[in-house]
């Protein structure tokens, strides 16, 4: 193979993790998690649309633990991927790219997405339990 | 991608971007007004204009935004370019197809078909 002409990504196995390489990943990877949650989401559409049988198969679905963990894990990334988006738009309207601040506004955004997580997941439950 | 390809997929990234805001935390306010519903009060919702031109409006941009990232993706990890030009393609048959049978459900549901 002909070596790339352009920059590589960084090798993650010989990275050294650090807070920003984490959250930079964390991006790509909530964001390909919320690309497995829109399929879900059209399976749970069509079935809205177009079959009682697939409708109910997707209700049933997210009633199971094994679907709470999924919209658990859908909902933090969203928040996650929401908030760090809104980090990397102002970093390409040039606000914050200095290191204090990313670290800063790094954490704020760990701490408001697990918060928010909490929150909307936890209200989610109480009112699904209590209708 | 070219300079100019590359500049347009940023740019496409970004817009996308600043409209998902708004469209994701929709979604998750009425999902969470939804918990529970049947395929009736579903169809009720989605019946309203309003809600179905959101409905739409997220499930496009947000295929839309997903193709761009996940090529982002394929092209920093896939290095050969027969693979890579596959998945690329696989990508997009893949989002279109998505995104196509997102809207015509919507369609339906709007319309009450
Ligand atoms: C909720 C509002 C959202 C915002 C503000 C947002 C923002 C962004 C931004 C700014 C990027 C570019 C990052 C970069 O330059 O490296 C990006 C990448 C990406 N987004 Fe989103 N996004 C949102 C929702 C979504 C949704 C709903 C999905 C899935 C359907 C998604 C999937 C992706 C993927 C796969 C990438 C590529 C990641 C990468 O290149 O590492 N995003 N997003």
């Amino acid at each position: 193979m002909t070596p790339a002409e352009r920059p590589l990504s960084p090798h993650l196995q010989i990275y050294k993790p650090q807070l920003t390489s984490v959250l930079s990943i964390a991006h790509r990877g909530t964001g390909l998690a919320l690309g497995v949650g829109a399929i879900f989401f059209v399976w749970w559409l069509s079935g809205a649309a177009w079959s009682d049988a697939c409708f109910r198969a997707a209700q049933a679905f997210w009633g199971s633990w094994l679907g709470k963990l999924f919209l658990l894990g859908w909902t933090f990334s969203l928040f996650y991927h929401l908030l760090n988006g809104v980090r990397h738009l102002l970093w390409d309207i040039g606000f914050g790219f200095d290191l204090p601040t990313t670290y800063r506004t790094g954490w704020t955004v760990v701490a408001v997405s697990v918060l928010l997580t909490l929150f909307a997941f936890g209200g989610g439950l109480y009112a699904w339990g209590s209708p | 991608m070219n300079g100019a390809t590359a500049i347009r997929h940023w740019r496409a990234q970004r817009v996308s971007a600043v409209a998902l805001i708004l469209l994701a935390l929709w979604l998750v306010e009425s999902l969470l007004a939804h918990l529970g519903a049947d395929r009736a009060q579903i169809q009720t919702w989605l019946g309203q204009p309003v809600p179905a031109a959101l409905a739409a409006a997220l499930v496009a941009v947000a295929f839309f935004h997903l193709a761009l990232g996940v090529r982002v993706v394929l092209e920093d990890y896939v290095h050969t370019p027969a693979r890579l030009a596959a998945a690329l393609a696989a990508n997009r048959v893949a989002c279109w197809a998505l995104a196509l049978i997102a809207l015509a459900a919507v369609a339906t549901l709007a319309f009450g078909l």
